[in-house]
């Protein structure tokens, strides 16, 4: 399919598609403003199919981004979720700072103003010579080009003792959900003066900052209801994301209720008992807890590996400038399963991702050169109740690699004052209502 | 994110010369440190861009030297690296060498370069059959993406080479300054196996407290930090020589090595660690075979 790939024109504005994409990639949820303005198209071909698997951060923003560019194209989005609870604030949640239905949101805006074809189903199988997904309710889609979002799933077994069965005892909580709960319902439990212990995986993970926040959400209810609780975080790094200020804000206001034990201090854990809630470290410490909360090593969701997109690294290598799979074209893969560091998995960036792999599909179909894309990341951290800290990024195409921009972003100052921080933490609810709103429409309720 | 995290790293370093920390913060400090201690200034450059169709090990300068006009055999050493990582500070690498460890014939000198850091060796490691398997894990400083080089000599004269690629993303290039926490330098970690079978291939992991200070870094009045490093570790079984390491710079900070241990009577594993400044440390523990 192809037609004459000249740039459109929205009205009112002689922006040209080019700009207009590279502004949705940069400006993230920004991009909405773009929805005021919908393309004018000449009659085309029928409609190229595209199939997307999954409905999250990445996945919903790729369907939405597609219809919106292109309300011709016919866009089926599969998810089996009616619902879908954001992992981000999942820790505010824990802490008390958030009730958990917030976190929820639908897929009727993409379906009834966007034109999205939404499928309640897994995609069990990939047929990627035929271009077919095998459905869980036994039907089957033909695609034309293919969008994968399917997250992490996690490597059970790879951290010893850690499998299923232990995932019940000693809650992961890194998908949102019934481990969420588990986790606030052992948290509810847990008796005053006992300890929480938190194990954190090595790099690449979802969300570089979520084992420090959660950690910090912890000592909060802690702090609330048992302040005679211990926070012990074991990590199998010697360094973590904006390390600085979650230091600085843990002294600030837990004192020394957090623990932080680094590799090189025998943090890394080697071996879970998740009955006897006990770890044990590199150099044979056992620390045992009274609630244990585990970060497991992950990989990208299992369908990709299905599709054959992932390589031994148990990730998705894509091609910088479009995030088409290396491996299998036509397929573009998108948000935490890719391999696309300096760049976290975050859902900031899968959702810029997502807006870059619509324009790129979109130039694909069309015979066209993809836009150069820029995607950008802002990472907020809520240490305590109106105590923000954020890093933030621009990331571009440099030498065929994906590359921060020297002196783009970094992190907040360090020694800020409670103003500065109280600031931090609004603009990371105000993120959250924003980058809800562009995926999904939600609208912040109360 | 490593990089971007330097100004908070330095303000943390203000405040470890001033009030007395509690012991986890104090682990914290030292941790970020660790992190920034991993730095490298800038080297001149990469050593070497593309490969242009020549086997890794003739690029290098220090390999040709070392292997003396030898061409190595391909196929039996494995190199385990994550392909690409985010921290070049401390890059956990594996090397496996597929090949007898019999007092006949057996690996008995492995070497690791680092195409593209200022100076290329990461260490040489010595093995004895006492090892039972020819196998060396570590964490090692990478300043850019680049190929590391493994070359191993068995005690029959044969050579042996494996490489293997990786991207760093985040390299530890920019921090010019940092504090190590002297406190619990030379302070060791072992972790022995108490009990073997005659014949059973034991793992073994040490660990010691050391800046590993590469001498490439400046601190902030633009000094340049003199090297300091480990230079020296061995392992010994009741005397005979286990392996015996050369630690080069582009070992990271807190020097982590772990190798196999075969020996078919009980007995005592000591270990001997040596900085470039005379400091020295001791462990040891038993095994006991049956
Ligand atoms: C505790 C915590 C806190 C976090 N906080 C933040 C934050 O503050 N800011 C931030 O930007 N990011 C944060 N993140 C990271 C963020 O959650 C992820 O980066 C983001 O969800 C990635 O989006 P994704 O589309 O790749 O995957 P997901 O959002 O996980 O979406 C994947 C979807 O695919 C569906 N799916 C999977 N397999 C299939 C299949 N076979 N068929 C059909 N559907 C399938 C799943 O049901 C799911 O809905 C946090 C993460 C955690 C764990």
């Amino acid at each position: 399919m192809s037609n004459d790939g000249k740039s459109f024109i929205m009205p009112g504005t002689s922006i040209t598609r080019r700009q207009a994409l590279k502004r949705m990639g940069l400006f993230g949820f920004g991009g909405l403003a773009a929805a005021s303005g919908l393309p004018v198209y000449a009659a085309r071909p029928p409609a190229a199919r595209v199939a997307v698997v999954g409905g999250g951060f990445g996945g919903a923003t790729a369907a939405k981004y597609l219809k919106m560019l292109r309300p011709d194209l016919d866009v089926t989005l599969v998810e089996p979720a009616r619902r879908y609870y954001t992992c981000p604030f999942t820790n505010l949640y824990l802490g008390g700072l958030r009730d958990f239905e917030s976190l929820g949101h639908d897929y009727r805006e993409l379906g009834e103003t966007f034109g999205v074809r939404v499928v309640h189903e897994r995609a069990e199988d990939v047929d990627v010579d035929g271009r077919r997904l095998k459905l869980s309710g036994g039907g089957e889609l033909s695609w034309d080009r293919l969008v994968l979002s399917p997250g992490i799933d996690i490597r059970w077994g790879a951290l010893e003792g850690y499998d299923e069965a232990a995932a019940e005892k000693a809650p992961h909580a890194w998908k949102a959900g019934p481990q969420t709960h588990l986790l606030r319902r052992q948290l509810e439990a847990m008796e005053d003066g006992g300890t929480f212990v938190l194990v954190a995986p090595e790099n690449p993970f979802r969300c570089p900052p979520g084992p420090y926040e959660r950690v910090s959400m912890i000592a909060h209810y802690l702090k609330t209801h048992k302040p005679r609780s211990k926070v012990l975080l074991l990590d199998a790094k010697d360094n973590f994301s904006k390390q600085g200020l979650f230091m600085e804000g843990w002294a600030e206001h837990y004192g020394d209720m957090i623990e932080w034990v680094g590799l090189s201090d025998d943090g890394r854990v080697i071996r879970v008992d998740a009955d006897r809630l006990e770890v044990e470290t590199e150099f044979g410490t056992i620390h045992r807890a009274s609630l244990l909360n585990v970060v497991p090593p992950q990989k990208a969701g299992v369908i990709a590996h299905r599709a054959g997109v992932t390589d031994d690294s148990g990730w998705v290598p894509v091609e910088p400038e479009t995030f088409q799979s290396r491996k299998v074209p036509g397929v573009y893969v998108i948000g935490d399963a890719t391999q696309a560091a300096p760049m976290p998995k975050s859902g900031f960036v899968a959702n810029n991702q997502g807006k870059v792999a619509a324009a790129a599909i979109l130039a694909d179909l069309d015979g066209r050169e993809a836009p150069r894309p820029t995607w950008m990341n802002t990472c907020y951290s809520v240490i305590a109740p109106d105590w923000g800290i954020t890093v933030a990024n621009v990331y571009e195409v440099t030498d065929g690699e994906l590359r921060e921009v020297p002196g783009s972003g970094g992190v907040s100052p360090s020694g800020a004052n409670a103003e500065f921080r109280r600031n931090e933490a609004r603009f990371a609810e105000a993120w959250y209502a924003g980058i809800t709103q562009d995926v999904w429409g939600s609208r912040p309720t109360g | 994110m490593k990089g971007i995290d330097l100004k908070t790293q330095e303000t943390t370093g203000h405040e470890a010369r001033g009030a007395p920390l509690n012991p986890g913060r104090r682990r914290a400090l030292r941790a970020l440190a660790v992190g920034a201690a991993g730095a490298w200034l800038l080297g001149r450059g990469a050593l070497l861009g593309e490969s242009g169709g020549r086997a890794v090990w003739e690029r290098l300068d220090a390999a040709r030297e070392r292997l003396d006009g030898a061409r190595p055999e391909p196929g039996a050493i494995r190199l385990d690296l994550p392909g690409v990582t985010q921290d070049g500070s401390a890059v956990p690498l594996t090397v496996d060498i597929e090949h007898p460890m019999s007092e006949e014939d057996y690996v008995e000198a492995l070497y690791l370069y680092a195409l593209g850091n200022p100076t290329p060796e990461i260490a040489d490691v010595y093995f004895g059959p006492l090892a039972g398997r020819a196998r060396l894990s570590t964490r090692i400083r990478l300043n850019q993406s680049q190929t590391v080089l493994a070359l191993a000599r068995t005690s029959g004269g044969r050579w042996l080479a494996g490489h293997r690629d990786v991207r760093v993303t985040v390299s530890g290039c920019l921090s010019q300054d940092g504090t190590y926490d002297f406190d619990s330098l030379m302070r060791t970690r072992i972790r022995v196996p108490p009990r073997l079978r005659s014949g059973e291939v034991g793992d073994v992991r040490t660990l010691i407290d050391h800046p590993m200070e590469t001498g490439l870094r400046e601190d902030r009045q633009g000094r340049t930090i003199p090297e300091r490093i480990i230079k020296e570790f061995r392992a010994e079984f009741e005397g005979t020589p286990v392996v015996r390491v050369r630690l080069y710079r582009a070992i990271s900070a807190n020097p982590y090595l772990r190798f196999p241990v075969a020996p078919d009577t009980s007995g005592e594993l000591a270990f001997h660690w040596h900085d470039d400044q005379g400091e020295s440390a001791t462990e040891a523990a038993r095994i006991e075979i049956g």
